[in-house]
């Protein structure tokens, strides 16, 4: 299992834009990836498990993959959740 | 013999509008995000901006998931396994709860046309914020088609599934 820890940092969160663009990002990849906040867990490619986490700016979330393989894939989503994207 | 000529029935789920109002295509949302496709497809509504009261309903009958925690949006998966999205207004989650009083737990299972949230139109309206309210397929796979439709009220939309 790996990790990581990013900084949202979309103005609105992980809300509708930003949120739309991660869970797709992941969805069409195939991989399982996991997204931790607050004591909640949420797959990553379910848009609407990803909004409903209610990450905002600034929050600090752990993504997660069973597949030790799949760093250089993490770190891709990492950047992309410490972009603006709304 | 003119069995064999008849189209097969497509799995369709009848879709009910939020509120009154005019309907529109996703397609003509004044929003990128939900014109674009990228929530999924779907339909729109246009209620009244001049009133104090709208029930925002549930389109489809089936469990609803979840209420956002600002009231402004919902989940719901339908009787047939389809997830959608109700998205009261836009960039509406600024407003964090003011205007939106919720009136369903989440979890619950209702019929289409269901109130689940009450908002203050008039209020959210002079706020500044449109209140044309997306209803989104957030599993766009599941999806083959949406079709809106006149003269069936209150069914305005069908969605016809994507078949394996």
């Amino acid at each position: 299992m790996i990790t990581r820890t990013v900084k949202v940092a979309s103005k609105n969160g992980l809300h509708a834009r930003p949120a739309a663009v991660f869970a797709r990002t992941v969805e069409d990849s195939g991989h399982a990836i996991t997204i931790n906040f607050n004591g909640e867990t949420a797959d990553a490619d379910s848009l609407l498990d990803v909004m409903s986490l209610g990450v905002e700016c600034g929050d600090e979330v752990e993504l997660v993959a069973e597949d030790d393989s799949l760093g250089d894939f993490l770190d891709e989503l990492v950047k992309l959740l410490a972009t603006e994207l709304d | 013999m003119f069995g064999l000529f008849k189209k097969k029935e497509e799995p369709t789920v009848n879709c009910y509008a939020p509120c009154n109002g005019a309907v529109i295509p996703i397609s003509e949302v004044p929003d990128p995000t939900f014109a674009g496709g990228l929530l999924g497809p779907g339909y729109a509504v246009e209620p009244d901006t001049t009133a104090e009261t709208v029930q925002i309903c549930a389109p489809v009958t089936g469990k609803l998931t979840k209420i956002f925690k600002a009231g402004h949006a919902f989940s719901m998966l339908s009787n047939d396994g389809v997830e959608i999205l109700v998205h009261i207004g836009l960039e509406t989650v600024d407003l964090k709860g003011e205007g939106f009083t919720k009136l369903v737990e989440a979890d619950t299972h209702v019929t289409a046309g269901t109130p689940i949230v009450a908002i203050n139109a008039a209020q959210i309206h002079q706020a500044g914020y449109p209140l044309v309210t997306p209803v989104v397929f957030t599993k766009p796979k599941q999806i083959k088609e949406i079709k809106l439709v006149t003269g069936e009220e209150p069914i305005v939309a069908k969605a016809i599934l994507a078949q394996d």
